[in-house]
């Protein structure tokens, strides 16, 4: 930033007053036309990452269309508005219409990340309402009051984040915030971890028992003293079914008590 | 036209269950408010309370009836001596024909029992049901081939039978659902012998010798060694036997060693 401040100075050291002005005029004018280039390839870029069909269906790009316009649209015209913003700036300065130890670094160092920060909260907002729409129709088959929580609270956190993210960028304190969301992500993997303790630990044998076969459907075995024939392994379980009963093991009791096959 | 409207009168009158088939959202509102109706096809794409799954796609009305009015006496939706209208499409057509039909009229098949009431998943039957369909459609290189299915109850299947060879499936984990299963099977149709198939589609072996105990078996006269193979299996076993014949090229399904469905792979 600071050479950036430095080079009006020079150009006017260089130039007569009129000239300065012509060049500040020239300035403004080539900003002009870049903002219009980059508002037409930013919209063709997305266009191409296919960000329209992304962004179907989510409330933010709902509201934009209500407003007559669309996400392209806002993200790119916030993009042209940019170079916009920047170009009169550095115009000003190189007439130095305004004083420039106020407006110009505080300003200009500001813009960009201004910029990012609506920029975040734009794709967070997006991300996160795409996010439970995809979390909400895996859950579709589960039909169950409690499943509908997740997909909220699979926005809410994205939303938290692009908030963070564009407070970080604006220069606020967000230590807090960050403690809270290092609490809650700790929280999260920490319940997650107690409440699939069981279920990936039995994971982990049926992936040994699924590529080595120890034993194989049709086997007779003994698996804590329950004896009778293998009907199915899978991830998580194995059957052993005899005289009408079945053993469903966990895969984990599988491996911790070992397994008898009965040949004879 | 008022002689018509009478026929059609007489046909519906005094009936004491209606049963869509596939209906439009329109057709099942209309029968909303009056009583509920039962609702017959592949997905309850309407919400309806009353309803029967269809698990493959019944070319012929009767088959279709039949699995509907089977499947409805199995959930109580229906009771014996009920006389029911049937709303139908037929020829492909939307709701185009209406039919009446006492449910003791004809004799249960077990076509109901066999997809829902298996030991295997409805699912896994459904598609060991296609893989037979496909490959007695199209054959192997043009010439019809014949293969033999069982499916669920496997660790009772292989200890009632012996390898012919190797196991080409040993160590494998392929489910019956899998897109690659079509091509492999018909690759490996030219095999002697049975494929057995677990509860949850898992493809255990193939190459398999089956030596159930015959007897007491009653399967149709002039059916081949492989059919009676099949149809023991299922009486010594839980298993359903899902049958394609070489010679006559139709699927036949056998459970607790009786015939149960019999269908043509090419009308299907």
């Amino acid at each position: 930033m600071q050479a950036l401040s430095d080079w009006p100075e020079v150009i006017r050291t260089l130039f007569s007053p009129e000239g300065t002005f012509v060049i500040s005029l020239l300035v403004l004018g080539l900003g002009l036309v870049v903002g219009v280039l980059v508002w037409r390839s930013s919209r063709r870029f997305m266009r191409e990452l296919g960000v329209p069909e992304a962004v179907e269906g989510t409330p933010f790009e709902r509201t934009a269309r209500g407003l007559g316009t669309s996400t392209v649209g806002i993200v790119s015209n916030l993009a042209a508005l940019f170079v916009y913003i920047l170009a009169i700036t550095i115009a000003l300065n190189i007439a130095e219409l305004v004083n420039p130890e106020v407006y110009w670094t505080r300003f200009t160092a500001f813009l960009p990340n201004l910029f990012i920060a609506v920029f975040a909260l734009i794709i967070g907002l997006i991300a996160g309402d795409k996010a439970k729409l995809v979390v909400s129709e895996r859950l579709r088959s589960v039909k169950l009051p409690e499943a509908t929580v997740l997909p909220e609270l699979v926005k809410y956190s994205i939303f938290y984040l692009a908030t963070l993210l564009a407070l970080g960028q604006l220069g606020v304190r967000t230590m807090a915030l960050l403690i809270l969301l290092a609490a809650y992500a700790f929280g999260l993997v920490f319940l997650t971890g107690l409440a699939l303790k069981d279920l990936l630990a039995a994971t982990a044998a049926g992936l040994y028992l699924l590529l080595t076969e120890p034993y194989s459907i049709g086997d007779e075995v003994v698996i804590d003293d329950q004896q009778g024939i293998v009907q199915e392994v899978d991830m998580f379980v194995t059957h052993v079914e005899s005289d009408g009963k079945e053993f469903i093991i966990p895969n984990q009791q599988v491996m911790r008590s070992g397994v008898v096959r009965v040949r004879d | 036209m008022t002689e018509l409207r009478d026929l059609l009168d007489d046909v519906v009158a005094d009936a004491d269950a209606v049963f869509l088939f596939s209906p439009s959202a329109s057709d099942f509102e209309r029968f909303d408010d009056v009583e509920e109706p039962v609702v017959v096809g592949p997905e309850n794409a309407v919400d309806a309370e009353n309803f029967v799954e269809l698990p493959i796609d019944f070319t012929d009305l009767e088959g279709r009836i039949r699995f509907g009015i089977e499947g409805a006496l199995e959930q109580e939706l229906v009771e014996e001596d009920d006389e029911v209208v049937c709303v139908s499409g037929f020829m492909g057509g939307a709701s185009n024909s209406v039919t009446r039909i006492q449910t003791t009229d004809f004799t249960p098949s077990g076509v109901y029992d066999l997809f829902v009431n298996s030991r295997a998943e409805p699912g896994v039957v459904r598609d060991v049901f296609e893989v037979a369909v496909e490959l007695g459609k199209k054959g192997q290189k043009g010439k019809p081939v014949g293969a033999l299915f069982v499916v669920g109850d496997a660790g009772k299947v292989m200890n009632k039978s012996r390898p012919l060879s190797y196991n080409p499936f040993e160590k494998s984990h392929v489910h019956v659902g899998d897109p690659i299963v079509n091509v492999m099977l018909k690759e490996f149709s030219r095999l002697d012998g049975a494929f057995v198939i677990s509860d949850a589609g898992k493809i255990v072996s193939a190459y398999r010798y089956l030596e159930p105990s015959a007897e007491g078996v009653d399967i149709p006269k002039g059916l081949g060694a492989r059919h009676m193979a099949g149809g023991a299996i299922t009486r010594d076993t839980n298993a359903t036997a899902i049958v394609l014949s070489e010679s006559d090229g139709l699927v036949r399904a056998f459970k607790g060693g009786e015939l149960v469905l019999e269908i043509d792979p090419e009308e299907y």
